[in-house]
């Protein structure tokens, strides 16, 4: 009951919060069925899906303060799970979603146990490390289809179980849904225990030990649940895509990106990641086709990009959320 | 009757110094004692061995009869060893409230429980009125209540306060004073403070510890305490023989 609550209670946030979220979430539910292009659709796909991937980065990255550098790993684990359970023994996308949810989390333990004896760059660089292993390792392993990746079969009729549909509104709709849980959940996470836990560690480890948190206990509780977002996440890209490369979903391209939208958007807070994303993959697809299609400009949204990184470095650490909260303060005092 | 907190031929060595010597002095439940010493004298470097922030080089720690020698500090805590730091402020991402929340939470998974907990003793330290405040935005006085309060939320058997009251203007030391006494008597917490504010150390403490230089010089009610010659000598003349000496 007091979980229950606990989920649905933005009563923290101001009225005006609320008003544009749900503005917003009007929005969402209605996009498909608004005039639209294949690519303006495609880019509010790859929204929902960097939103999530950035709700789960937040968890650990921004709450807990530990920079994560090699979430595509787990994409990738979720992604190869569903697709060799499709392919191998035509298994539906809703249970092998859940199994590669388990086999990442199962490989964060192996791999954060370690990790986590370490801090600040010292842990980015190990995470960056270990995603890098084991793309090469997926590089040449046969069962997974070595460098070519593999290829999802095209069935001849639509089918929900299997996440294969003609008309890319049904994705949507089904990404949406997992939005929403995931969204639900961090709202319900960031007042827990563990939520609280992790921001005494983010600030000052020490003290949080002295407070009786384990603190080594409760970042690799909050990377496996990071790391069950990415791989769901992961897996429903091997749908949509139905095609999965080592070098596309578990590149470091993708880790960063990862880590990108919620520390750009605003690490550490619930809106965080859905700016970010909000802002970064629509920059990124409109602005990377038009420069793209002009002669000598093309890389030119990478520049850009930089630069709006540097730029949140150097001015606002808590990122484009930090910024609203900051004017927030002003006013009130 | 066993102490609550016994320590035993404690030794502690940063390389080739030595910060703590052969330290031997217990705790009785309930009570409310002094530790004092120049700068430098390893009064911090006791309490982090205690709590399991140092290993120890030589000796041991008893808490309720239990040998807690090197264990981690969260250990520590979960037994009821709580302390606080000369800084301290569990998170700037959070208000006051629920600062104090991270502390309570130690005892139950309930987020209902928690913020009770924390808010009786929002209460209890005089700090209601800053509840929903940010930890940065209060006077230090304040936040040193929000440290101890933090703190007390674990529920702990023993308090080990750090210099709480470093700092503070004489109506803040009285205000200290006050809720010291407090939270021993009302809440029947043992305290053990590390304090260079002489009044607070002297009016509160039903026994003192000195140490200098890693060794105990002295033991005993604050009264025989501000008598004792070796102290003098050691901490409070320290001011005056420095003036004496300033010519070599």
């Amino acid at each position: 009951m007091e979980t229950l609550r606990s989920i649905f209670d933005f009563s923290d946030f101001p009225r005006l919060d609320m008003a544009v979220f749900a503005m917003f979430c009007l929005f969402l539910f209605v996009f498909p069925l608004l005039p639209h292009t294949s690519f303006s659709m495609a880019t509010m796909i790859q929204f929902l899906m960097f939103s999530l991937y950035g709700m789960g980065w937040n968890t650990i990255g921004g709450y807990g303060g530990q920079v994560d550098l090699g979430k595509a790993q787990y994409a990738g684990i979720g992604a190869y799970t569903t697709a060799v359970m499709l392919i191998r023994w035509n298994i539906p996308f809703w249970i092998s979603a859940p199994t590669g949810m388990i086999f990442a989390i199962i490989w964060s333990f192996a791999i954060g146990y370690p990790l986590f004896r370490m801090r600040g760059h010292y842990f980015a660089i190990a995470t960056i490390a270990t995603s890098l292993v084991l793309l090469d390792i997926f590089e040449i392993w046969p069962l997974v289809g070595g460098a070519q990746g593999l290829e999802l079969p095209l069935m001849k009729m639509p089918n929900f179980l299997y996440l294969q549909f003609r008309n890319d509104a049904y994705y949507y709709y089904v990404l949406l849904f997992l939005f929403f849980i995931g969204f639900f959940y961090i709202n319900w996470f960031r007042k827990s225990r563990l939520g609280f836990q992790l921001r005494a560690i983010k600030d000052n480890e020490e003290v949080a030990q002295s407070l009786g948190i384990n603190a080594h206990w409760c970042k690799i509780k909050a990377y496996a649940i990071a790391t069950s977002f990415v791989a769901v996440v992961g897996s429903f890209h091997a749908c949509y895509n139905f095609n999965i490369e080592p070098e596309d979903i578990m590149s470091l391209d993708l880790s960063i990106l990862i880590a990108m939208m919620a520390m750009v958007g605003g690490a550490g807070s619930l809106w965080g990641p859905i700016i970010g994303a909000a802002v970064l993959v629509p920059l990124k697809n409109y602005l990377g086709s038009w420069l793209g299609g002009k002669a000598g400009l093309a890389g030119l949204d990478l520049v850009i990009y930089a630069l709006i990184i540097m730029a949140i470095a150097a001015f606002e650490p808590k990122g484009i959320w930090g910024i609203v909260e900051k004017a927030r303060r002003r006013k009130r005092t | 009757m066993t102490p609550l907190l016994e320590v035993r031929g404690l030794t502690k060595d940063f390389g080739g110094l030595r910060a703590n010597n052969n330290i031997s002095f217990s705790v009785q439940k309930g009570e409310l004692l002094g530790l004092i010493g120049p700068n430098g004298a390893g009064k911090s470097t006791l309490f982090n061995c205690i709590a399991g922030v140092y290993q120890a080089t030589d000796g041991k720690v008893f808490f309720d009869g239990r040998d807690i020698t090197n264990l981690k500090p969260y250990e520590v805590s979960r037994l009821g060893v709580a302390r606080t730091f000369q800084i301290f402020v569990a998170s700037g991402d959070l208000s006051v409230l629920e600062n104090i929340m991270v502390g309570s939470f130690l005892r139950t998974h309930s987020r209902g429980v928690a913020r009770k907990r924390a808010n009786e003793i929002l209460e209890f330290m005089e700090l209601k009125e800053h509840s929903e405040q940010w930890v940065s935005e209060l006077p230090v006085a304040a936040q040193k209540r929000v440290a101890m309060a933090t703190a007390l939320a674990t529920q702990p058997k023993i308090l080990l306060l750090d210099e709480v009251a470093a700092g503070l203007n004489p109506t803040e030391i009285d205000q200290m004073m006050g809720l010291i006494r407090r939270i021993h008597y009302d809440m029947g917490v043992t305290v053990m403070l590390i304090e260079h504010v002489m009044e607070l150390v002297m009016n509160l403490s039903h026994r003192v510890i000195v140490l200098d230089s890693g060794n105990i010089i002295a033991e005993g009610k604050p009264e025989e305490i501000k008598k004792n010659p070796e102290v003098i000598k050691a901490y409070l003349g320290e001011r005056y023989v420095s003036q004496q000496q300033k010519g070599n």
